[in-house]
């Protein structure tokens, strides 16, 4: 939290002296001249803009009434102006993310009160309410939890560089960024735009100067930040946007693995998407049922010129990380998000039915769960495929590789069929002991048949297969000819004599 | 009777030179003969012998053993080899056999035909493809249970080069894929009624057997991506496309543009195919030799007449069931001037002028098919006789203007005519029959529902035509005991023959049927004069007889029917229904009959379920296709319905 205001502090400092912006328009065409000099760029110069440009993308974002806490961290804003310049652990600044925190759990208390109060009264539904009630706590709860965390976060060692130091303030920037950026909006621009929360534009100065001709472009941007696109990370793979006309923001890592960024500034109840606030804020009042407050902040100020916004990985060695020789940039924060859980983080999400794809996204997982089971396209090497046209494709590719057929189709197709019936016609028509009963067992090794030539002249002479043939009628179930064996033999005996015809034509 | 001063010349050829005579005899009945000569000559025939085909199965291990030089076996005709069979002939051949290699005759072994085996599944196939390492060419058609597993199991046979899959109805992309993979030098492959197949199959076999010469994706629901993927087959020269309901235009499009090798397109029955589809084929294909377009053009259009001006080596046209104009002939006529078949079967708009303007230059036609061209007449008859000398084939079904005129003429003239239809020319009399007999090189003649023809006219025929192998005189009502007599004694060679409703024909006419040995089809149906005695004397006479229609003879008792079941050893089909058949004679028919593989027993008066039940168990385990009374299917006990299909036998409910 200091840190994040240190560096709107910072922001704020530099923009006025105009410093800042000959500084980067000399940096600017130095990188157009050199590319070289990339990391120099970035590092020195980057930070500000980039922390500037998060902050007043999160508060596109988000619709944020913070009226109730802006006086109270007003002061607070003040402070930490003065510190800005600090990179090191700042005690004050210490000390006000905990009284920030202390007053979390005081409203958190407030609304157990009042909920303890209310069990009374009402009437209809009380476990509906319970549930209702646990959940705001439990939201609650969370966000206390992991502001903690990301407040003890900042006494890490690794993040008391200089740059990571800017870009941890980022990281609380977005987490709180609903709840305590127009605090700090408000400090900046020192009561230009008093009490326009949320979605007032503290980017203005900056912008207006710098970088006018993007404006289109950040439109669209802000048009798939807005519906939250599930953009691939790869999806900006062919953009080719010359380093330099857009800006770098890194989010931190504690960010970026929040599982919330929007809370409600009344119940601290939090979000993952701004609508879904607004759409709750309504409950807390009529005035957050007006339309000014029900529409997406960021329309207003659509007029306005902004700036290409591309974000960076804070893993360090990473293709997207901003130091990377071959650095390519996330497109927006979900891509951040996304690419970090998928690439740097544990797959912690394991397929149930399967029980070996792992994932790190819970949304991948779901996605796999739809599909798992339904691999039926299996190849010869063992790789299997949902659809059959990737099995052919792949096949085609490699050579020797062939289809499989599903093991369980052996046993269900020829061997039940014969075993079962080929067994009966066995038992029928052949009462030779040498008779292979059961195709089956030709199956296991044709060589284990049993008896010598008699066998195959068994199996292969007409006239003993006729002879079981008929001697079998005495098994069948229903012998409807009592008399029948008298005629049968004499039949048989003529039939005998039938001279064998050579069997070839 | 050889003399012995003969004989002793005879024996003094040496090997090599009774091997060549040997290898002259091209029928089946004289290698016999020649092989009954002497040991010296049937050592010949052991030792020459490439082809066998099997009727037999129980003389299977001794034949394998005597012919060690098999290149070319089929067991088409044997209903009852399945996997345990082939376990067996593999492991040892015949009863006292010394030869230890197990399974000797398989190693040279490059052609084997399966058609129909319904009882082999996937192992004994597999074993089968195992033992022989020079399979060249597999036949699996109409083996309707084949599936993935079989085609698996063939594509161990790595050498292939030629495979009937044929109605192998169970086979899908996985199986061809197997096929595809495994055997890539294959040339030759036919995927007819293959109906679970897709693009992505026939995609994936294009890519991987690139040698494919010959291609039958007929009746598959294929669409325009298979005919993309088979553009890229360089040494493509058949495609068979028949009646492939998803193919059009656009399909046709693709290879005009591929398969530069193409000689022969078969695009029949197409419905989405129009003629500016075969307009796209004809201009990308010059060379083109056969192009079969039957039922799928209702006009031959001029663009398209335009285009085929550019075929001069076209050999093959067929445009069945389109309309075609008599400027249209003259085209055809003056730019392919090789052609030697025209298939205009229903054809609209064919008249006599232009089939004389067709004839005048296509001189070197042999086939010539204008079935249901019902105004041709005398006169465009005696042009194509006049102009064609070397016709083979004619087919003139329903052409009811033509009279003994033309008959004449072809008589005069198309003296190497072999086959020609006349079914339904009801303007075909007794004179007609005497100058047809001058083809002298007649095989095949349909006279079937000519009602105008008697004994007399059948008697120049039997006196003239002994080469006649095939005959229909169905519904030649005219026709009696005599006319059969003269058929007789000079027709020895035929081999399918059918008197259906011809009623005046009685006992004594099956006697005369009786002497024609080499009979292996007979159809008389309601024949009401016949009687038992009739049917023993064809049983007695009729070795061969191997397909056996007597529907609605009433009159025959079981004691022709069990003359049957003893002397019909060769029978494979045999129709019943609505005779008079006891349930002890079914029994016998079916269960003494080793070679039967179809029967179609519907309303048999005199049986009961017992009984037929009783001769469903007799041949279960050799009959492939049954035909039964409907309310049968559920008086029937189960066990025998399981049996019956387990041993892949399809049973038909009437």
């Amino acid at each position: 939290m200091d840190l994040k205001e240190r560096v709107c502090g910072e922001l704020q400092k530099e923009v006025p002296k105009g410093a800042s912006f000959t500084n980067f328009n000399t940096q600017h065409q130095q990188k157009w001249e050199d590319p070289s000099s990339t990391s120099d760029y970035s590092t020195r110069i980057e930070p500000p803009f980039q922390a500037f440009n998060q902050t007043s993308q999160t508060q596109s974002l988000l619709l944020c009434n913070n009226q109730i806490k802006v006086p109270m961290q007003d002061g607070s804003v003040n402070d930490l102006l003065q510190a800005s310049k600090i990179q090191d652990w700042d005690p004050s600044a210490m000390l006000n993310n905990l009284s920030f925190l202390g007053q979390k759990i005081h409203q958190l208390q407030d609304l157990v009160y009042l909920i303890i109060g209310r069990k009374g009264q009402v009437l209809g539904g009380p476990d509906e309410l319970l549930v209702q009630q646990q959940q705001l706590v439990t939201a609650d709860l969370t966000s206390i939890i992991v502001q903690l965390i990301s407040t003890a976060g900042s006494l890490l060692p690794s993040v008391k560089q200089t740059l990571s130091a800017a870009t941890t303030s980022l990281g609380q920037c977005g987490e709180f960024g609903g709840v305590v950026f127009p605090s700090s909006a408000q400090g900046l621009n020192d009561g230009v735009q008093p009490q326009n929360a949320g979605g007032s534009k503290v980017s203005e100065p900056p912008n207006s100067v710098d970088i006018t001709s993007n404006n289109g472009n950040e439109q669209s941007n802000h048009i798939i930040e807005e519906h939250e696109l599930k953009d691939e990370e790869d999806a900006e793979e062919g953009e080719n946007l010359l380093p330099g006309t857009y800006e770098i923001l890194q989010l931190e890592k504690e960010e970026i693995l929040a599982p919330h960024t929007h809370f409600c500034t009344i119940c601290g109840k939090g979000f993952k998407r701004d609508a879904n606030l607004r759409m709750h804020m309504r409950g807390h009042g009529e005035e957050y049922k007006t339309p000014g407050a029900l529409a997406k902040p960021t329309k207003e100020s659509s007029s306005e010129p902004t700036i290409i916004k591309r974000y960076s990985c804070p893993y360090a060695g990473c293709k997207r990380n901003k130091d990377h020789k071959k650095f390519q940039p996330l497109k927006t924060i979900l891509c951040v998000k996304n690419h970090y859980k998928r690439t740097h983080c544990d797959k912690s999400y394991i397929c149930s039915r399967c029980n070996t794809k792992k994932f790190s996204v819970i949304a991948d997982l779901k996605t796999h769960e739809k599909h798992c089971g339904k691999d039926k396209w299996l190849c010869s090497c063992g790789t299997t495929f949902s659809r059959k046209d990737k099995l052919f494709g792949h096949i085609t590719l490699f050579q020797g590789h062939t289809p499989a057929i599903p093991s369980d189709e052996i046993k269900a197709a020829p061997a039940g069929t014969s075993d079962g019936a080929t067994n009966k016609v066995g038992s029928v028509n052949f009462n030779l002991s040498s008779y292979v009963s059961s195709e089956s067992e030709v199956q296991s090794s044709s060589m284990d048949i049993k008896g010598g030539i008699d066998d195959a002249v068994g199996y292969f002479s007409p006239l003993s297969f006729d002879t079981c043939n008929f001697g079998g009628f005495h098994e069948f179930p229903r012998p409807p000819f009592d008399d029948s064996e008298s005629s049968f033999a004499f039949l048989l005996s003529r039939s005998c004599n039938y001279s064998q015809k050579s069997g070839e034509e | 009777m050889l003399s012995f001063q003969s004989s002793k010349n005879l024996l003094s050829l040496t090997e090599d030179l009774l091997v060549r005579i040997y290898e002259l005899l091209a029928a089946e009945s004289d290698r016999k003969s020649f092989r009954l000569v002497c040991r010296e000559f049937r050592r010949i025939d052991t030792l020459t012998r490439r082809h066998l085909r099997v009727i037999r199965i129980e003389f299977l291990p001794i034949l394998l053993r005597k012919y060690p030089r098999l290149q070319s076996l089929d067991l088409s005709a044997c209903p009852r080899i399945d996997d345990g069979v082939v376990s067996l002939l593999l492991t040892r051949v015949g009863p006292g056999s010394n030869s230890p290699i197990l399974g000797h005759w398989a190693w040279g072994l490059k052609s084997l035909v399966l058609s129909r085996a319904t009882g082999l599944r996937f192992s004994g196939l597999e074993m089968l493809a195992r033992a022989c390492p020079c399979l060249e060419s597999v036949d699996v058609s109409y083996c309707c249970g084949f599936g993935d597993r079989e085609a698996a199991a063939l594509s161990s046979a790595v050498g292939l080069r030629e495979l009937n899959m044929d109605k192998c109805l169970q086979l899908t992309d996985v199986g061809l894929a197997k096929i595809a993979v495994g055997c890539s030098k294959l040339e030759k492959l036919s995927l007819k009624w293959c109906m679970e197949m897709t693009d992505l199959g026939i995609d994936l076999l294009c890519k991987k057997c690139v040698d494919l010469k010959y291609l039958d994706v007929s009746y598959l629901k294929v669409t325009n991506e298979s005919l993309h993927s088979i553009a890229s087959l360089l040494k493509l020269e058949v495609l068979g496309l028949m009646a492939c309901p998803l193919i059009d235009d656009v399909g046709l499009h693709f290879i005009e543009r591929g398969c530069p090798s193409l000689k022969v397109i078969d695009v029949s029955r197409c419905e989405g195919v129009s003629s500016s589809g075969l307009i796209f084929v004809v201009r990308g294909h010059r060379n083109l030799l056969e192009l079969k377009a039957g039922y799928c053009l209702s006009e031959l259009s001029t663009a398209l007449l335009h285009q085929m001006k550019n075929l001069n080596h076209l050999e093959v046209i067929r445009i069945d069931g389109a309309r075609i104009s008599e400027t249209s002939f003259q085209v055809i006529s003056a730019n392919c001037k090789s052609l030697v078949e025209i298939g205009l079967s229903k054809c609209l708009g064919v008249t006599n002028m232009g089939i004389m303007r067709l004839v005048s230059a296509c001189i070197n036609l042999r086939v010539l098919n204008l079935t249901c061209c019902h105004s041709i007449t005398d006169a465009a008859i005696s042009a194509i006789a006049y102009s064609c000398r070397s016709l083979v084939c004619l087919k003139v079904e329903s052409c009811n203007m033509i009279t003994e005129k033309g008959l004449c003429q072809l008589g005069s003239f198309c003296l190497l005519l072999e086959e020609i239809d006349l079914t339904d020319c009801c303007g075909v009399n007794d004179k007609g029959l005497e100058y047809l007999s001058r083809c002298s090189e007649l095989s095949c003649l349909k006279l079937g529902l000519c009602t105008n023809i008697s004994n007399k006219g059948l008697s120049y025929i039997g006196f003239n035509c002994l080469k006649i192998h095939e005959l229909d005189l169905y519904r030649c009502t005219g026709i009696g005991d005599d006319g059969l007599e003269a058929l007789s004694n000079g027709c020895k060679k035929l081999r399918k023959l059918n008197l259906s409703y011809c009623n005046e024909v009685s006992d004594r006419g099956l006697g005369y049927i009786g002497r024609l040995e080499e009979l292996s089809d007979l159809e008389m149906r309601a024949l009401h004069k016949i009687t038992g005695v009739g049917l023993e004397a064809v049983a007695v006479g009729c070795k061969r007889l191997a397909d056996l229609d007597m529907k609605h003879c009433e009159k025959v008792g079981d004691s022709g029917f069990w003359a049957l079941a003893y002397y019909s050893k060769n029978l494979r089909q045999i129709n019943l229904s609505y005779c008079g058949i006891s349930d002890m004679a079914l029994c016998m028919v079916m269960g003494n009959l080793s070679r039967l593989q179809e029967a179609k027993l519907v309303h048999l008066s005199n049986c009961t379920v017992e009984g037929v039940e009783l001769a469903l168990r007799a041949c279960c385990v050799r009959i492939k296709k049954v035909k039964l009374f409907a309310p049968l299917r559920f008086m029937l006990s189960s066990e025998i319905l399981e049996i019956l299909h387990a041993r892949g036998c399809i049973i038909r409910w009437d």
